[in-house]
């Protein structure tokens, strides 16, 4: 689902390269974790990956016909985006202007997806993240855990080859976090993506298939 | 897509209802005044064109003298007559007459009944209605509007007559009656029809006719008739296209409505920015969520579609209520203040208002126009921002990569936008418009909004590094930090105070200027006018008896003559006044030459001088008694009074020409001590005659209480533009709150109170507010300079010395600041009401 190689990532001025020549590959169905100490280039690494940020040199295949992301321009990068990856992130970012539906709706309307398959397909997913009603309901109303079961949704709802989650429980309580990683690691393995998810937490990362670890020296 | 846009689009006008509604309202004023202006101009032109229709009729050519005391020889009328291209010709002699004691005159025009009936049937007479004394017996008929306003009543059936009336043109009387009425003059017309025969042997002109209509034969080319006539005709005549009369009164209502569509312009420009103002804060707001969608999926080109799309949706409603809202203000205005919008120019009548579709679509375009260019750069902001720097940090205030661009505009943009200035307004008006004059106020405007960051740094660089309390510190330092936002939050106050500096120094200038032009003409304690017809003859006689209490009387006697044809005429003044010294009587503006011996001296006012480009010394040869006369300009004088130009002539020079001197307006000084006589004696002879005698202070408070009047909307257009700013800088300054949420949560965990934070707030508010007020200052200083050296002559051939009102800029600059910091309280309220431990969890 994701193959990374050769990839690598200098800040302009900086004397070394943030990291170098990267190799590794995610496949479907297969959950990684990304650990690493701070600064050492996690996030930046999820932001090449996902086409928000220029890599140096290095290729970035992701899905059945492994479009080069760092070859494409901006609105090729954009459309593959929504096309084959699914987002979760620290802080939710679920649109507090859009309803619950409404929210989890935007990567189908990204990806032009029929509109009578919306409904069907929304409150599918709601039961399954344990949100059964919550679709006419407005993100302020939503506790913590809630918006981060909603923000999982949306990053399922258009079937996205691979996921990348940043941190997806780091603002969640032990027992709440508990339940969403188990969440979000059924539904990927359930709808076959593939996942990359960048954590501090040791335990998060012992409940994913593989571990990988970046340092200034690469990845391990 | 487009649901995921609607979707925006709705969420964003419900969480930002008044920012939005107060955007569409201002768009809607814009469209609304210009599509209001032009539909009310249409209709007065229309019914102008119509009414002068109806009483020209449709003829190829008219032959006109070019001095009102000119006329069309007998025969020429036989040469044109004989040439085997004209099919008719229709001679007109048309004058104007008081009936009875009638304080209004008539025009009274004479026809002859078989060529009008086929060149001017609208002014036959109703078909068997004459009664005694018809067209061929010296009787006159009237138009409706004569007929209600003097109560004269036609005959009733062919037996009976119609009212005795005189018709009285200074010493000439015409005692004749009411024959009958005429039905397809138009309602709003004070006309006069009779013979032409009994009309020139009553009131002349002995040798020849005023006009002569021409219609040429079928498949005669009018164009080359009329070009090689024209060299043929001697230098007194002009020879015109029918349709000339329409188009020059188009042409000179076409400054005066051009500069309120400037001022509709202006008004939209206001929803324009209100528009920038609404999406630039909106994006700043929703900077994380575009980053999210960004993220997601959502292409560059979509990020900027969307808020274009946002700007759009303000437009779209924003214009059709402003079409609507034109439509009912110009049916409203027609109907309570008819067709004139105040230019002078369609005095008479109430015109219907028809909506076009054509101009409706342009205004509504340009209202949709405004509201994009608005949202143009939010759009452009929100394309470039880095996606994942958004998505953890927020709004971006510009990319990297756009500082090089800014850093460009600024050292090469800037400075040439600053030279243009001076050049534009030394450019001449462009087909008599000052196009080049309204370029240099947007360049101002437009130097004055880019200055903001630099004058913030300037201005406050050096107090950031003193000792300051640390609520102004934080205040200081936001200012100077976030130069995109202040500049946005100042930019309104300099656009709106600079409107009102500019409007007001103009207003004042030409105020000031008016009310010592009013001194300078007006040295009689009293004055005496027929309207434009000779005084009777019987009241200048009574001025001559020694029981007169007057200790000087001086005559004036008023004509008109046309320099050039595309133009109205110029007014003729021909006054008894001081050759050698004629500055006792008209407020000259440069050099007065003495009057030769010799040569005729005239003095023309400013409005000739610029339209003709004359100048003292210069010789003229001017239109008069039916021939071109060389004259001298001995002068320029001041004329706010006629805008289409005046020349005035000593009637000494104007009887040694051969003219005839008849008063039609009378300067008087009582004797000493005889005021109260020679106000009874005035008051007297007014009823008697029909004719007006006013005071000269009552002429002064009449005329500054109708330039009062007419620059009152000026004062609403400064109350709505400063309230724009104001409200511009309240919403900026909220939503720069609500950006610095985090930041100002940090000082509130560090120990600042609520009311530190809300001062700190109230101060920044200030601060912009600051220089806001100076830059639009500056700015408005400067164009009210323009206003009054470039855009008045150019456009109104008014000049007039600069003076700033500082006594009205200096309390209004004042108000605006409290203002500015009351509004500033409202984002302060804001700021304190953060959930401070909310926000730093990250949570908000």
């Amino acid at each position: 689902m994701l193959s990374v190689t050769g990839l690598t990532k200098r800040h302009p001025g900086a004397s070394r390269a943030l990291f170098n020549a990267l190799r590794f590959a995610v496949g479907a169905g297969e959950v990684v974790a990304l650990v690493g100490e701070s600064g050492v280039g996690k996030s930046t690494l999820l932001n090449c990956i996902a086409g928000l940020e220029d890599a140096d040199a290095g290729e970035i295949r992701i899905g059945p016909d492994a479009l080069d992301m760092h070859r494409l321009d901006e609105a090729a990068r954009a459309s593959l985006r929504a096309a084959r990856i699914g987002f979760v992130f620290q802080a939710f970012h679920v649109l507090p202007t859009l309803s619950v539906a409404q929210n989890i709706a935007v990567p189908l309307l990204l990806n032009r997806v029929p509109s009578t398959e919306h409904a069907p397909r929304i409150e599918a997913l709601l039961r399954r993240v344990g949100l059964d009603g919550f679709g006419p309901r407005w993100p302020a109303s939503l506790s913590g855990g809630e918006l981060q079961r909603v923000a999982i949704a949306r990053a399922l709802v258009h079937r996205p080859a691979l996921i990348l989650a940043d941190e997806p429980t780091g603002n969640l309580d032990p027992r709440i976090a508990g339940e969403v990683l188990s969440l979000l690691l059924e539904q990927v393995r359930e709808e076959h993506a593939g996942a990359l998810i960048v954590t501090h937490s040791r335990h998060i990362a012992e409940c994913c298939d593989r571990i990988l670890e970046l340092s200034p020296e690469g990845l391990r | 897509m487009t649901r995921l846009a609607w979707w925006l689009v709705r969420a964003q006008f419900l969480s930002r209802r008044t920012a939005t509604a107060l955007s569409m309202l201002a768009i809607a004023l814009g469209v609304a005044l210009g599509y209001a202006i032009h539909l009310i101009n249409a209709a007065a032109l229309a019914d102008f064109s119509q009414a002068m229709q109806g009483i020209q009729g449709e003829p190829d050519a008219v032959i006109v003298a070019r001095d009102s005391a000119g006329h069309v020889p007998h025969a020429l009328i036989d040469e044109v007559a004989r040439d085997e291209a004209v099919a008719l010709v229709a001679p007109v002699i048309e004058t104007r007459v008081r009936l009875g004691r009638e304080a209004n005159a008539a025009r009274l025009i004479g026809i002859d009944l078989f060529s009008a009936a086929v060149l001017m049937p609208a002014l036959l007479p109703r078909e068997g209605g004459a009664g005694s004394g018809g067209l061929f017996d010296g009787g006159l008929y009237a138009s409706q509007a004569l007929l209600e306003s003097t109560g004269l009543r036609v005959p009733e059936g062919t037996q009976s007559a119609g009212a005795d009336t005189t018709a009285i043109r200074g010493e000439s009387r015409w005692e004749t009656r009411i024959a009958g009425d005429l039905p397809a003059v138009a309602a709003t017309e004070r006309v006069l029809v009779a013979d032409i025969a009994w009309v020139q042997a009553r009131f002349g002109p002995r040798q020849g006719v005023s006009e002569l209509r021409v219609r040429l034969m079928p498949g005669v080319r009018a164009e080359a008739w009329r070009a090689a006539w024209a060299k043929r005709l001697p230098p007194g005549l002009d020879l015109r296209a029918a349709a000339d009369n329409a188009a020059r009164i188009s042409n000179i209502s076409r400054a005066y409505r051009v500069n309120l569509n400037v001022l509709a312009l202006v008004a939209l420009l206001t929803g324009a920015f209100l528009v920038f103002a609404t999406q630039l804060t909106a994006v700043a707001q929703r900077s994380t969520q575009f980053a999210l969608l960004g993220v997601l999926g959502l292409p560059p080109r979509m990020r900027l579609l969307q808020v274009l799309f946002e700007g759009l949706a303000i437009g779209l409603p924003g214009s059709a209520i402003g079409l609507a809202l034109g439509y009912a203000l110009a049916a409203a205005f027609t109907r309570v203040m008819g067709g004139d919008l105040g230019g002078g120019f369609f005095v008479a009548g109430t015109p219907t208002v028809v909506p076009e579709a054509l101009p409706a679509l342009g205004f509504f375009l340009l209202g949709c126009g405004a509201s994009l260019m608005g949202a143009l750069y939010p759009a452009w902001l929100n394309r470039v921002q880095p996606l994942a720097q958004a998505l953890k940090t927020g709004f971006a205030q510009g990319p990297a990569d756009s500082i090089g661009h800014r850093a460009m505009i600024r050292r090469i943009a800037l400075p040439a936008i600053i030279a243009s200035i001076p050049l534009l307004t030394a450019l001449p008006a462009i087909d008599g418009l000052p196009l080049a004059g309204y370029a240099a106020i947007a360049m101002v405007l437009v130097v004055g909004i880019a200055a903001a960051p630099l004058a913030t740094r300037v201005a406050f660089g050096a107090a950031a590094k003193t000792d300051l309390a640390a609520p102004l510190r934080i205040a200081v330092q936001n200012v100077i930090q976030a130069p995109l936002m202040a500049q946005v939050a100042a930019s309104g106050l300099i656009v709106s105070f600079a409107l009102t500096v500019s409007m007001v120094t103009m207003v004042a200038s030409f105020r000031t200027a008016l009310d010592q032009w009013l001194d300078a003409v007006l040295p009689a304690p009293h004055y005496m006018r027929s309207k434009g017809l000779p005084l009777p003859a019987e009241l200048l006689a009574a001025l001559d008896l020694p029981d007169a209490p007057f200790a000087r009387v001086e005559r004036m006697a008023t004509g008109s003559l046309s320099l050039d044809s595309r133009r109205p005429p110029a007014a003729l003044l021909v006054r008894e006044i001081d050759r050698a010294d004629p500055g006792t009587r008209l407020p000259f503006t440069g050099p007065v030459l003495a009057a030769r011996d010799g040569a005729v001296t005239v003095w023309v006012s400013e409005a000739l001088q610029e339209m003709q480009g004359l100048g003292a010394g210069q010789t003229l040869r001017l239109p008069l008694l039916g021939r071109e006369i060389e004259v001298v300009v001995g002068g320029v004088w001041r004329d706010y009074a006629r805008q289409f130009g005046a020349v005035v002539m000593a009637a000494e020079d104007y009887r040694a020409l051969g003219g005839r001197f008849e008063a039609t307006d009378l300067a008087l000084w009582p004797r000493a001590g005889a005021e109260e006589a020679a106000r009874r004696w005035l008051a007297g002879q007014a009823a008697r005659h029909g004719v007006e005698s006013v005071p000269s202070d009552e002429i002064r408070r009449i005329s500054l209480s109708i330039f009062d009047q007419s620059f009152a909307v000026t004062h609403a257009l400064e109350a709505a533009a400063m309230l724009i700013g104001l409200f511009g800088l309240a919403v900026t300054l909220a939503a720069s709150v609500w950006l610095r949420a985090r930041e100002l949560a940090t000082l509130a965990a560090l120990g600042f109170s609520r009311a530190m934070l809300a001062r700190a707030v109230v101060f920044e508010g200030a601060l912009i507010a600051l220089i806001g007020l100076t830059l639009g200052l500056v700015s408005g200083l400067a164009v009210g300079a323009i206003l009054t050296e470039v855009v008045n002559p150019q456009a109104f051939h008014w000049r007039m010395p600069l003076r700033v009102p500082w006594a009205q800029v200096v309390p209004i600059a004042l108000a605006t600041l409290v203002a500015g910091m009351l509004a500033s309280r409202f984002a302060a309220r804001q700021a304190t009401r953060l959930p401070a431990a909310q926000v730093l969890a990250g949570a908000q």
